[in-house]
């Protein structure tokens, strides 16, 4: 039984591939709350700020990135919630 | 007294026609100068939709103001900003504590110049390839 389990969990156990840290890796690319596009990337569809688990995002950026969100968020760039935001 | 790198990002009300829209941004800049400041770029961006209604409005003008001041002059500005009803939203932040003129100003030229010469390349690689494949 024992046996058994533990093969079993072995075979569950997934590879992902290594996340980088987009802004590590490129340079250039600077988080500014101005910058909506690159924003875009890091929030959900219903604009939830997301983890840097998910994006790979490192701790030093992933701070700097949830402070522009907020930013943007406050001057009408970004939606808090899909719920608020506008179609069309 | 020493100046710091100052920016206010505000946005303004969509019905504001350009002199409107101009004559804010020239008081903003006259505050400045006339305490000594330096104004390092004034960009107003065209009406966009916002995110979510913002006091009725479903559009607006940003505009960003990058500057040199010292730090009592963004008292005045935010008061300015805040007193005028056409001003929907604004924000002041410090991009440093420095406030190099020259530097910051050839910073962007740089950075401009830059983006000329690896956009020229890529443009050529870009197009070539696909004459190439029409004439095939």
């Amino acid at each position: 039984m024992q046996e058994d389990k533990t093969s079993r969990l072995k075979r569950r156990r997934v590879y992902v591939r290594r996340k980088v840290c987009r802004f590590c890796a490129d340079k250039a690319m600077v988080i500014d709350y101005k910058d909506v596009d690159t924003m875009r990337h890091f929030t959900t569809e219903r604009g939830k700020i997301m983890s840097s688990r998910i994006t790979g995002t490192c701790a030093k950026h992933q701070r700097r990135l949830t402070k522009a969100i907020k930013q943007a968020r406050m001057m009408a760039l970004l939606p808090f919630t899909s719920a608020h935001a506008l179609r069309d | 007294m020493k100046l710091h790198h100052y920016e206010t990002f505000y946005l303004l009300h969509p019905d504001l026609n350009d002199e409107d829209r101009a004559a804010i941004s020239e008081r903003l800049q006259k505050i400045i100068i006339e305490k000594n400041g330096q104004v390092v770029k004034n960009d107003p961006w065209p009406l966009q939709k916002l995110a979510y209604k913002t006091r009725k409005q479903t559009k607006g003008y940003y505009i960003v103001l990058e500057y040199g001041a010292a730090a009592d002059v963004i008292f005045d500005i935010n008061r300015e900003l805040r007193l005028d009803d056409r001003v929907l939203r604004f924000m002041t932040s410090k991009l440093g504590e420095k406030f190099d003129y020259e530097a910051i100003i050839k910073a962007y030229q740089d950075k401009a110049s830059k983006r000329n010469v690896s956009e020229e390349p890529i443009d050529e690689a870009a197009t070539a390839p696909e004459l190439q494949e029409l004439g095939e």
